[in-house]
Order: structure tokens, then C-alpha cells, then sequence
């Protein structure tokens, strides 16, 4: 069978790993040309952006997808290098990140925390498969309460960073991060407007965007690894921000938009290693 | 030339600004604050960085990210922040990223005793991350001067090698006030034997030749040359790949470009009284080397036939300097004898070999005068309880 590429493949990744070797039904992909489309959109070519990726299924499947210059950090530590690389780079370069819910929200939550306290100006987009899949289905820190995974056979009990009342989003508002939101696979132009606009903060932007995972999550919580199934799922849980439903898991939108409100990292380092340079003070 | 009285980390500030580092993030801990904080005042003032991170592990990782887009960088700390290291430096070695390490040893396990010298980490810098398949390299100067002459060859190895470089103290010589002497031009810089290599960048595609070449630039983000880099095993070009003949040829550039351009380093040791092949050789690195000297100075105006073999090179180990079948006495600051294990392997295998250790503190001129005294008569090495046992 010969494969279709659409343009925009052709302009911005690599055909060598594109198609991925993600599990057929995977909703990995839907994600990825969310942001792929919102790059186009805002009219950025291959050299404006250096793309960083992480372990995991997110990770390694979107490793060296991009056509220009892309790295890969060990487990839950991306956003430290992204912050060395971002005061090492010439401001005009963007960094995406495409990372996974264990790699943002457990192993690398500290670092994570502290990129958006310095709000250093890279995106990172969350693509959340609802736990740890590449290691066969664990429960990671934003799997849906009560969810059967290899590791939580009787359900998913614990507290974790989207238990009632509680989200990771809060968390990293907190921490100073100037654009933050929420989108499912199952939110097609919403996303790609919310990426725009996480891509174009000088600043720190994160982007957390559940996908659905048949051969793991489904097989498990679901009872079967139907790709249509486990996304039909995921819409009947997903509602926009302000008309949730009871049985809503994701609030999906803009969390919060602080563009241009502070100096970005690697902006405020610059300008003030150029004045202690000129005046010896700050 | 400019002359101060000041620590080994003034030294080793200023050696790391003349290597061209303009980068350094670290994470406060005694003793390598100091050096965090001579950091912060004198890199804005040559156009350079000073970042603080959240942990060592970040600290490591930040340096990555920079030397990735082009700035020489380098972080400090002590054995509890090194151990975090982990877990970059094995990055930093499978991507090839060039930077500078510092370990100001004080004195173990775990947190032990914050401002006291120990040298605890001989192995650790020699297997500073997990995984095997690649070579290290960690020098070990045993002067502020010398500090400052170790941290500019070391970013000039890391450049040439692309990876990271350990320079191994301890408190003692990063605290310690000295005489220093800062060349203030080029000339001075030749004069003092200081070299530096540019930072240069890898036009591709082939980013990872099986190669043990020396000179192959770094993989450099923003150049817009399709570079890539990661954890995994990488194809030539730098896609991740899952096959054991290309994570051999992988394997083979980590390990055998240190190892076949011994040429590099090999120089860097000190040899006193070692012309007329001594009946007692005492090794040591680091600062136990100054008293070492000064006992080896001492037994031989006392007629005794001792020699000194200062290592700075440590990793890889010198084995061609333990060929010769003498006595070898090896002077450490820890109890658990490290240095002494590699000089047992290396020595011939009825060479006499044996440990004093020291931790906290560095060993005294008497005792170092009635260890050497002993040996040479062939008397056994008093076992002196919890303090020392004979090894
Ligand atoms: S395990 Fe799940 S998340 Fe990973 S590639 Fe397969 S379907 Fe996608």
C-alpha cells in the first residue's frame, strides 16, 4: 500500500519515522497533527523550531518525526535542558516539546515546575495517554479516577492531579506559567487554536492533551482495544471549559493567558548580564 | 600576568573563563558554593551565565541544554549533588555533549561531614552513570595553580572529544588560599602551556560515524543542519534505533576515542625521586600529594630509597606507570582503600602493594615517615583498631 503523505507532512516531518511505528488506532497521531497544523498556521518553517521529546510512547514516537533539529532527554528531565537551550539559542528560535503525562507530571514534575516559574520560552505539549503504555499500562498522575490498569486491577484510588477539586493546571499556574490549556484528541480546531497561541508566548506554554490509548488503556478500562470505541469514549468525557457534565473528565480550553505578562527566561538573563556588562549592577 | 592570594575556586573560576566557559549552573553545597558564587559575580562580566537550578540533576541537565546550543558550560558540586549527576552525565556521554564537571570531594557516606576533605569518588567518576560502554575522564589537579591550568584543559579535552570531563578535588584544595597566577593575554596563556579549542558544529548528516577520530564537532542544535539527539542507541545520523550492531559502532566511538588518544592525557602525572627505581613507591593524587611529597622529600634526606607517583589523570587509569615490581604504597583520603584496588590490578602480581588511608584530615608527616619505614623493612603495617586497617 502506498502511503498518502498531505502537505504537511512534506513540509515539516521526516518520512522516515512518519508514518510512526505507534500501535495501529493510536491516538498519538491525531495529536501530533494538531501541532503540526498550528506550526503551518502561524507560517514557522523547519529552522524556526528545534524539537525536544521525551521517553514514553509521546516521546520516542515523536522523536525525529520533526525535519529540522530535534533532541531527546532521558525520563522527566527535557524541561532542564530546554532551559540551558533556550539561553543558548538566538531568541528568533522557538522550542516545542512533545512529552508524555508520566514524563510532565510525575518524574519531571519539579523541573517542569520550575520552567514555568522562570517562564522560559518554550511550549510543551502534554500528550497524556493516560498512563504509563509503553511500559505495558500503568496509572500515571492524571489517569482517570477508578481506572483499571495493569497496575491498579481493582481500579485507580489514589489522589492524583485531576482528582475532584485538584489539577495539575492549578499547579502550574501557580508556578507562573503564562499560557496554559487543555484539549482531547477529540477537539480538532480548538486544539490547533490553543497550540497557536501556546506556540506564539514568549514564554512558558503548556499544552496538556489527552489521547486515547486502545492497545493498553482500552483493552484494560474499556474492555477491548476498538480505536473508535475508546475515542468515543473520550468524547462522551470531554466538555468544554464552563459547560462541564457530571461525567465530564476534561474540561477542555484555555486555562489561562498571560502572554507578555513578565519577561521571559532567557530574555531577562540577556538583558541583565548587558547591564551588569555596562554598569557593573543590575 | 596577574597575581592573587586566593582559593583554589578563584582558580578555578577563572581557569573555566579562560577555557571560554560561559555558561555554569549548579546547586549549593559545601564545599563547592564558593565556586557557584565566584560563578555568578564574574560570568556576566565576560558576557557569560550563572543559573541556579532546583537540584544537581537539573543543574547537569540546564549545562546540556546549552552546550547543546553552543555555550561551553560547566557545573561544581560534592559527592551528595555528584551521585544526581547520574543520570545527565550519561546523557551528556551517549550524545557526546562537550561541558566541565567539578567534584570538590568531602568526606562520605552520604551527607558525612560537609567541610572536611575526602576522596570518595575515584570510582564514581569513573562510572558516573549507569549502562557501561563508555570511557570517562577525570583529572585531578593538587594546587589552586594547578586548578586553574586542569579546568582549562579540561573544556579544551571536552571540546576535542566531545564529552564531559570530571575535574576531581576535594575541600581542602578548593578552599584553600594560595599564590595564583592569571595569564591576562594569549601570550601568557602559551607561556603557561594553556590551550583552547573553539566550540564548532556538526554540519551532518552523519553525526555519529563509528569512529574513534578525534576533532568531530558536536551535534549542535539551531543550525538547522537536521541534527538530532537522544538517549537512545543512535544510527549514524542520529535516529533512534534498537539493533545491536549499531549500538556496537555506538559503543565502540564512547569508548575507544578516549582510549586510542591516550595522547590527550596521558602527560598529566608527577614523578619525584622516581629516576633510580625506588624500593618504595607512594602513590596519591589531590592534595594528600603535598604531604606525600613533602614525607617522600624528608625519607630520602634520611637516605631512604622512596619515590612519588602523583596521578592527575586518573581515569583512564595509567596502568604502564605500575609495570616495574617494587613496593607501592597508596595514600588516600577515605578508609575503604579505591585508588589501591587499581593499583593492585595494574601492578605486577607479586608486587607488594598496600593502603594508608585518611579521612577528614590529611595524613601526617610521622606517619607517613613510619609507613614507609616500615615497609622497606618488610614489617607488617600496624593494625590500629577502627583507625586503620592494614590493607
Ligand atoms: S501503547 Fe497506547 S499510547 Fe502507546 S503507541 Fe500503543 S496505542 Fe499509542
Amino acid at each position: 500500500m502506498q502511503y498518502q503523505s498531505s502537505a504537511l507532512v512534506d513540509d515539516y516531518l521526516r518520512t522516515r519515522k512518519i508514518p510512526s511505528t505507534a500501535c495501529s488506532g493510536c491516538g498519538l497521531g491525531i495529536n501530533h497533527k494538531v501541532v503540526i497544523q498550528a506550526i503551518s498556521e502561524l507560517g514557522l518553517k523547519t529552522k524556526d523550531i528545534i524539537w525536544g521529546t521525551a521517553i514514553g510512547c509521546a516521546g520516542r514516537q515523536t522523536f525525529a518525526t520533526w525535519k529540522g533539529d530535534g533532541f531527546a532527554g532521558t525520563h522527566g528531565r527535557v524541561y532542564a535542558i530546554a532551559r540551558g537551550l533556550r539561553v543558548a539559542l538566538p531568541r528568533d528560535k522557538k522550542i516545542v516539546l512533545t512529552v508524555g503525562d508520566g514524563d510532565a507530571f510525575g518524574i519531571g514534575l519539579l523541573h517542569l515546575i520550575h520552567a514555568a516559574r522562570s517562564n522560559a520560552g518554550f511550549t510543551v505539549i502534554v500528550m497524556d495517554n493516560l498512563g504509563y503504555q509503553s511500559t505495558g499500562g500503568q496509572f500515571g498522575f492524571t489517569t482517570p479516577q477508578g481506572a483499571k490498569t495493569d497496575s491498579s486491577p481493582y481500579g485507580m484510588f489514589e489522589h492524583n492531579l485531576m482528582s475532584e477539586g485538584m489539577d495539575v493546571m492549578h499547579i502550574l499556574k501557580g508556578a507562573g506559567a503564562t499560557f496554559l490549556a487543555r484539549h482531547t484528541a477529540t477537539d480538532g480546531l480548538a486544539a490547533v487554536e490553543s497550540v497557536k497561541k501556546a506556540i506564539s508566548n514568549n514564554g512558558f506554554s503548556l499544552v496538556h492533551m489527552p489521547y486515547p490509548c486502545p492497545t493498553n488503556f482500552g483493552s484494560r478500562h474499556l474492555g477491548n482495544r476498538n480505536a473508535v470505541n475508546i475515542l468515543r469514549w473520550m468524547q462522551k468525557h470531554t466538555a468544554p471549559l464552563g459547560q462541564e457534565k457530571p461525567d465530564t473528565i476534561w474540561a477542555t480550553g484555555v486555562y489561562h493567558d498571560a502572554r507578555g505578562s513578565r519577561p521571559e527566561l532567557s530574555e531577562l538573563v540577556w538583558d541583565s548580564v548587558g547591564k551588569i556588562r555596562r554598569t557593573g549592577k543590575l | 600576568m596577574k597575581r592573587f592570594l586566593e582559593t583554589g575556586n578563584f582558580a578555578i573560576t577563572e581557569g573555566a573563563i579562560l577555557g571560554g566557559c560561559r555558561f555554569f549552573c549548579g546547586y549549593p553545597i559545601t564545599p563547592a558554593t564558593e565556586l557557584a558564587e565566584a560563578m555568578s559575580l564574574r560570568l556576566p562580566q565576560v558576557n557569560g551565565v550563572y543559573l541556579q537550578a532546583e537540584d544537581e540533576c537539573a543543574a547537569m541537565h540546564l549545562c546540556i541544554g546549552a552546550s547543546l546550543g553552543g555555550m561551553k558550560s560547566m557545573t561544581a558540586t560534592s559527592g551528595p549533588g555528584f551521585i544526581l549527576y547520574a543520570d545527565p552525565y550519561g546523557w551528556a556521554l551517549g550524545c557526546e555533549a562537550p561541558m566541565v564537571v567539578m567534584n570538590s570531594g568531602r568526606v562520605g557516606p552520604v551527607s558525612g561531614i560537609t567541610g572536611a576533605p575526602g576522596q570518595g569518588e575515584f570510582y564514581l567518576t569513573r562510572y558516573p552513570t549507569q549502562g557501561g560502554n563508555f570511557e570517562t575522564i577525570t583529572l585531578a589537579p593538587n594546587s589552586a595553580q594547578e586548578c586553574l591550568k586542569i579546568i582549562v584543559e579540561a573544556f579544551y579535552l571536552s571540546e576535542r572529544l566531545r564529552m564531559p570531563i570530571t575535574v576531581l578535588g576535594d575541600q581542602l584544595l578548593t578552599d584553600g588560599m594560595e599564590d595564583i597566577s592569571v595569564p591576562e593575554n594569549d601570550d601568557e596563556m602559551k607561556e603557561m602551556g594553556l590551550r583552547v579549542w573553539p566550540r564548532l558544529y556538526h554540519k551532518g548528516p552523519d553525526f555519529y560515524p563509528a569512529s574513534d577520530a578525534l576533532d568531530i564537532p558536536p551535534v549542535q542544535m539551531g543550525y538547522d543542519t537536521g541534527a538530532l539527539c537522544s538517549d537512545w542507541t543512535p544510527t549514524v545520523e542520529g535516529y533512534d534505533i534498537e539493533e545491536v550492531e549499531e549500538h556496537h559502532k555506538h559503543a565502540y566511538r564512547l569508548i575507544y576515542k578516549v582510549r586510542n588518544n591516550p595522547q590527550l592525557y596521558e602527560d598529566f602525572y608527577e614523578k619525584k625521586y622516581m629516576d633510580d627505581d625506588p624500593d618504595l613507591v607512594v602513590v596519591s593524587y589531590g592534595t594528600p600529594s603535598r604531604v606525600v611529597n613533602t614525607a617522600v622529600e624528608r625519607a630520602r634526606s634520611e637516605g631512604l630509597k622512596v619515590g612519588a607517583l602523583r596521578l592527575i589523570n586518573l581515569w583512564p587509569f595509567p596502568d604502564r606507570h605500575f609495570s616495574r615490581k617494587t613496593k607501592y604504597l597508596v595514600v588516600e583520603l577515605n578508609w575503604d582503600g579505591q585508588l589501591v584496588r587499581e593499583v593492585q590490578r595494574a601492578a605486577p602480581k607479586d608486587a607488594e602493594v598496600k593502603f594508608l588511608g585518611c579521612c577528614g584530615d590529611l595524613p601526617t608527616i610521622p606517619d607517613l615517615m613510619e609507613t614507609f619505614t616500615k615497609m622497606l623493612k618488610n614489617q607488617p603495617l600496624e593494625r590500629k583498631g577502627w583507625v586503620l586497617e592494614a590493607w
